[in-house]
């Protein structure tokens, strides 16, 4: 049994990194006096439903190792560290002896000294050695860069350390490649400008003694499983070159940080567990917004709450990042705050948001304003979730619950690395989720970490790198391809014409550049740019950001508001083709939400069951279609639904796994309902299924789609395609189910692997489901158990109860 | 685990054919069917001793005449041939045969214009390798191919080409063995794009085999740049093809596309006849005679003593060349020269009167620079940064303020027409406006002062005047 998480989780800095000098910081007084300003009229125990201190706790210290170069000792004794951490100890060690180890470590706790440490001592032993250090996004690589130049100077500059990534500038590379000792770059450039060029790197690969993979946490789902993929094709480069490199990660913490780290580098791997790092004392608050409506279980808005708790923060000039679950809702709480902090005359705005989609210059100000405090409060998405360096923040605000344990004891990581105190409040949204966690405290504060799932084997995946690595080097009969029988794929690839056979070996026979087609993060590496029309006849047009495919059908149909650094845009045209969305400034009261249908097939059954109800679960290989249709648009503060739109939009198309649950036809028959309660029913307990699978999964929501389509009479079966899913908003109009499939399926072609531990955690699934419904103090359903009431039948509630009670049987 | 594995293929979508292979190549549907029946036969074939060469690459040899060459590798296809003019019956001429240039010496500094710091060896004909590729794609990395790699020097009074043909990836290894050889004889590598291209993609594959040592030329000269200086203006497009039509002044004849070519030779591999695969020789043929033809005539261009005739388009081509390599004086004299053929068009000889007139400023030849400036005034680009040159030659070097800000008055004028018609921008517009507005602000402010303020002013004025440039708010700032 690990020590709580939360005793782990706050850390100064090590002692001696020079911050520059900061407003006064926060004590335990003003956090609690910010507290009872937000209880209010209300019954603090209400609103309030935890509020935890987290007391600070000393350091476990060991002295530097006597390996350790003295030159090396000396720099990092100048940067004030003449002992280490214990966990940081324990990892020079296992470096030392050349074991592959990951370190879990929350953030700021010291962890880049785990890898710096051992890497520029093998470096200053042996001048040829090289290091590759993994981030998953370029700010993080960025952010490294400077703490290795420090340690550069402090060395008489005699290792080299460069960042290479698509900012890199072409005339600078061939320097990097020479010259570089430490290479820092991420996964996707590796894949798509390092791999497939490696004769360049000839030197690198020679002589790589450490590949460094931090964030590994991040790698999971389906970025995991390519990244997963990545690493055989480097691992296999490598060896080319003869060099077996070691592996060095670091992970914020996870359940399984061990196994994730074995399933990515195929090999055994030491783990590093025991945080040695001081840490300040934290209040943990989780708020729920006060109800407005006890009988439809309507609660204010979370985003107006977030808001409110943000502005308290930022009146007593506390350093606050508020945390957004999507850009849209980045930009929505960006909007309210700017609003109610407006900037002294000539002084630049003091808050600011942060999210993907921003240019990489407005980034880096933007952290420097955080780092030297001109920023008071930042508003950002997960991209700020990570370790990239902004200081130490007084307030973290989280506008609904992250998604997972794991991500938000990482967010509210964000505040309090130093001295002093600080909070972390999680403001609960009416997701089933947040109240699930908000209501039961103790399952958040006294649970491990979720496990994170990859699926390197992922068909869909494997084989586009199988035809990357058949790019960077013929594949030869012996060679192992994780556990997959790899030599018939390259028959059907050479069938499909990507391979030739020569002599035993694949080779590559496209034109086409392999790594160019294939994108580690989503389904296509298209992305949308968007263009700001707006002074089309002044000027040239701007393009102010892009989005990437997926997000792009959601956020830049035509007609919808997209918002970018609190200013609104009308989309104009959205040219699909050629992938640009043409938007225009405007000032509306409102924003738009995207109406999406989804119809799912089943193509094969991997396994089926027959359970209590009567009922049966499976899991197999779906057909899944979906399309925006429409959007609504929403007013802001009071979140009226103000009008809607038709879409004509194309259609998606996937195939993937999916865990379901079939309902048969004497269970249905037997419930005393009418025709529309039951189907909304079912469409409610579908609802919550999914909040509760996504918890179990640590994946995010949007890992998992869910539908309802009808039991066929055998796998693939054509039917009639019909709008199941548009009955949920009428179900007077909608067909009867005869044997409904509830499906619960990966959001992502080929399957990411949840299906199958969904089958199997099937009595956990329903009995969760069934203590969310039950827990939920609204009468008829609300957004936080089986849906909104408005657009449902009275009884949806109940009748998900009742199916929960022949399930659970 | 297996079967089921196999049973998925079919709907994933990383195997699915992608839609439009095949389809750049006129001839690939025919053999789209036959490749269709590949696999069978291709099995039979594995069972062979020599398992990976497609049946076509026998015929293929006979077609073209082709021999096997043999090494401690392995063995590919070579065809060798020799021409006695670059093209076929053309004796320009420009052609080197004409010239008798493989028999002498060129001119070393002429091809420094190039190379800076070439050795001795480059004036060298006799050394010079000609060498251009055909390839499995144009992108290059590691899993890009020179199945062809075609060479050529001059020999007995005439041009040798041999070509080096991988009938499959097994000959790789074999085919860059007989290339090194080659290369080790002549030590001067000539191409067209194979700085950027073809030479980078070879080192790749040399060092692919973790055994050869890419083979290192004693000096590069590739002659893409030089064309594009000389021609691109002229012609609009610097394929060698073009060149030689509007530069030799030949017509190839029937020519393959190139954009064809990967195709064609994946379908060879598939299995595909190899009747297609022989254009593609002829094409490689083509492209290092017209290389090997050109490269004669830059040469003779370059030279500073050259007798060859040169156009307005070429002399400006060549002061740029000279410019960069810091000949300012061969450069001055080749801009003046291609002025005055007036052939230029408009736009061209406007940049290439603000380049001497910015060569003749540094030299400090300030008549002529004054004189170029004074005839470009207008609301073009040039015209409008004529202006502001004159304006601060009469401020600063002459004194004239009034002068000066009548300039600037003028300019403000051409900005507002430039503005109208559409030549810049709103953005240039602004910034060029406020330029000028600031300088005749303080130019009338100058001239109303009183002499003792004026020297003042003028003292504080003089480090902005070269900033100004750059940093449009930086002397408005200080004046304020």
């Amino acid at each position: 049994m690990r020590t709580e998480p939360g005793v782990k989780d706050l850390a100064l800095e090590p002692r001696g990194f020079a911050r520059p000098a900061r407003p006064p910081q926060a004590t335990i007084h003003t956090v609690h006096e910010v507290l009872s300003s937000l209880a209010g009229r209300y019954r603090a125990h209400e609103v309030l439903t935890a509020v935890r201190h987290i007391p600070a706790r000393p350091g476990q210290f060991v002295p530097m190792p006597g390996w350790v170069r003295p030159e090396l000792a000396d720099a990092y004794s100048a940067k004030g560290i003449k002992e280490l951490y214990s966990h940081q100890g324990a990892a020079a060690e296992l470096a030392r002896s050349g074991k592959d180890f990951v370190v879990v470590t929350p953030t700021a706790s010291g962890k880049t000294l785990c890898y710096n440490l051992p890497v520029l001592n093998a470096i200053l032993e042996n001048a040829d050695a090289r290091a590759l250090y993994l981030f998953p996004t370029k700010a993080l690589a960025q952010d490294q860069l400077a703490e290795l130049h420090d340690l550069s100077t402090l060395l008489d500059d005699c290792f080299g350390v460069f960042t290479y990534d698509g900012d890199t500038p072409s005339d600078a590379r061939k320097a990097i490649r020479e010259r570089g000792h430490v290479i820092l770059t991420n996964p996707d450039m590796l894949h798509a400008g390092i791999l497939p060029h490696h004769t360049k790197w000839t030197r690198v690969f020679e002589n790589l003694k450490y590949v460094v993979l931090d964030e590994l946490h991040t790698y999971r789902g389906v970025f995991g499983s390519h990244l997963a993929n990545v690493l055989r094709r480097l691992a296999r480069i490598a060896e080319f070159y003869g060099s077996k490199p070691q592996f060095i990660s670091c992970s914020a913490t996870i359940a399984n940080p061990g196994e994730l780290a074995t399933q990515l580098i195929e090999r055994p791997v030491e783990v590093v567990e025991e945080n040695g790092a001081p840490a300040a004392e934290k209040l943990f608050v989780f708020y729920n917004p006060p109800m407005v409506n006890r009988n439809l279980g309507i609660r204010r808005s979370y985003l107006n709450e977030t808001t409110r708790v943000a502005k308290e923060l930022l009146a007593r000039n506390l350093q606050t990042i508020v945390f957004a679950n999507s850009r849209l809702h980045t930009e929505v709480l960006l909007t309210y705050l700017q609003q109610a902090n407006r900037p002294r005359p000539g002084q630049p705005e003091p808050v600011r948001g942060y999210r993907g989609g921003y240019l990489p210059g407005e980034r880096r100000e933007i952290e420097r304003g955080l780092r030297e405090g001109q920023v008071r409060g930042v508003v950002a998405t997960n991209a700020l979730e990570l370790g990239i360096d902004i200081g130490s923040l007084d307030a973290a605000v989280m506008a609904g619950y992250a998604g997972s344990i794991a991500a938000t004891w990482q967010r509210a990581g964000r505040a309090g690395r130093r001295s002093g105190a600080s909070c972390a409040v999680v403001v609960a949204s009416s997701a089933p989720l947040d109240q699930f966690i908000v209501q039961h405290p103790d399952y958040f504060f006294g649970r491990s970490p979720e496990h994170a799932y990859v699926q390197p084997d992922n068909l869909e995946i494997l084989i586009n790198h199988l035809k990357c690595a058949a790019f960077e080097l013929p594949l030869a009969p012996d060679e192992s391809v994780g556990r997959v029988p790899w030599q018939p794929i390259c028959e059907r690839l050479a069938e499909a014409g990507y391979l030739h056979r020569s002599g035993g070996n694949w080779h590559w026979i496209q034109q086409a550049y392999p790594a160019d087609t294939v994108s580690l993060r989503s389904v296509t590496s298209d992305n949308f740019v968007i263009i700001d029309v707006t002074g089309e006849n002044e000027g040239e047009p701007e393009v102010i950001g892009e989005v990437d495919f997926s997000s792009a059908l959601t956020t830049v149909y035509p007609k919808a508001i997209y918002i970018h650094q609190g200013q609104q845009y009308h989309v104009e045209r959205l040219d699909f083709d050629q992938r640009k969305a043409y938007v225009k400034r405007v000032n509306v009261d409102y924003f738009t939400d995207a109406i999406r249908y989804t119809q799912v097939r089943v193509l094969e059954i991997a396994e089926e069951q027959r359970i209590a109800g009567p009922a049966a679960r499976a899991h197999g290989d779906v057909l899944v279609r979906s399309q925006v249709v429409g959007f609504k648009k929403i007013k802001f503060f009071t979140n009226e639904n103000v009008g809607a739109g038709k879409l004509e939009l194309p259609e998606n198309e996937m195939h993937t796994t999916s865990f379901w649950i079939t309902l048969e036809r004497k269970l249905l028959a037997s419930l005393p309902f009418a025709l529309s309660d039951r189907q909304s029913g079912i469409f409610g307990l579908l609802y919550a299924l999914e909040s509760m699978a996504a918890l179990l999964l640590m994946c995010d929501k949007r890992d998992i789609g869910t539908a309802v389509g009808e039991r066929p009479a055998s796998p693939g079966i054509e039917e009639d395609w019909h709008d199941f899913t548009t009955a949920m908003t009428d179900p007077s109009q909608m067909k009867e189910f005869f044997e409904p499939n509830l499906h619960l399926y990966d959001a992502y072609p080929g399957g990411i692997g949840f299906s199958e531990p969904l089958f199997h955690v099937h009595d956990l699934l329903l009995g969760r489901t069934r203590e969310l419904i039950l827990a939920c103090p609204c009468e008829q359903g609300c957004p936080s158990c089986v849906g909104p009431a408005g657009e449902k039948s009275e009884r949806t509630k109940e009748v998900a109860l009742r199916l929960l009670e022949h399930l659970c049987a | 685990m297996s079967k089921t594995l196999l049973d998925r293929f079919a709907r994933v979508k990383a195997l699915q054919k992608t839609s439009n292979a095949g389809a750049q190549n006129p001839v690939s549907s025919g053999q789209m069917a036959k490749s269709g029946r590949f696999p069978e036969s291709f099995v039979e074939q594995r069972l062979g001793y020599s398992p990976n060469i497609p049946e076509g690459a026998e015929r293929l040899a006979e077609l073209l005449g082709a021999k096997m060459v043999r090494n401690q590798y392995g063995e590919h296809l070579a065809l060798r041939k020799w021409f006695s003019d670059v093209a076929n019956g053309v004796k320009t001429d420009c052609s080197p045969l004409g010239h008798g240039m493989a028999d002498e010496r060129v001119d070393a500094s002429a091809l420094r214009l190039l190379v800076p710091g070439a050795p001795e060896v480059v004036a060298n004909p006799r050394q010079w390798l000609f060498l251009d590729t055909e390839t499995t794609g144009i992108m290059g990395g590691t899993g890009t191919y020179p199945f062809m790699v075609g060479i050529a020097w001059w020999d007995a009074g005439g041009l040798q080409v041999e070509q080096f043909f991988m009938r499959d990836h097994g000959d790789e290894h074999a085919l860059l063995v007989t290339l090194a050889e080659r290369m080790a004889e002549r030590c001067v590598l000539v191409t067209y794009n194979g700085k950027s291209f073809d030479w980078p993609l070879l080192e790749t594959r040399y060092r692919m085999t973790r055994k050869l040592r890419p083979p290192t030329p004693q000096a590069h000269l590739d002659f893409l740049h030089p064309a594009r200086n000389l021609w691109r203006l002229r012609i609009g497009s610097v394929r060698l093809w073009e060149l030689e039509r509007h530069v030799l002044g030949w017509n190839r004849g029937p020519d393959l596309v190139s954009e064809s070519i990967p195709e064609t030779y994946f379908d060879f591999l598939r299995g595909g006849p190899p009747e297609p695969l022989v254009p593609i020789f002829l094409h490689n043929q083509m492209d290092l005679r017209g290389l090997a033809a050109l490269s004669s005539r830059i040469v003779s261009l370059l030279a500073e003593h050259g007798i060859e005739e040169k156009d307005g388009f070429e002399l400006f081509g060549l002061s740029r060349i000279c410019e960069r390599r810091g000949e300012t004086k061969r450069a001055r004299k080749h801009y003046e020269q291609s002025i005055a053929l007036s052939e230029l068009p408009l736009e061209s000889n406007r940049a290439a009167k603000k380049s001497l007139a910015r060569l003749a400023k540094r030299e400090g030849d300030l008549t002529l620079a004054r004189d170029l400036w004074e005839g470009m005034l207008g609301n073009s680009r040039e015209g409008i940064e004529a202006y502001e040159e004159l304006a601060i030659y009469y401020e600063r070097h002459i004194g004239e303020t009034q002068r000066a800000a009548e300039i600037s008055r003028e300019a403000l004028n051409a900005v507002q027409q430039a503005k109208r018609s559409g030549i810049i921008g709103t953005g240039a517009y602004q910034q060029l406006r406020g330029r000028f507005e600031r300088r005749l602000a303080r130019l009338e402010r100058k001239a109303a002062n009183l002499p003792l303020k004026s020297v003042v002013v003028e003292s504080a004025a003089q480090p902005c005047e070269s900033n100004s440039r750059e940093k449009p708010g930086g002397y408005h700032a200080r004046i304020e």
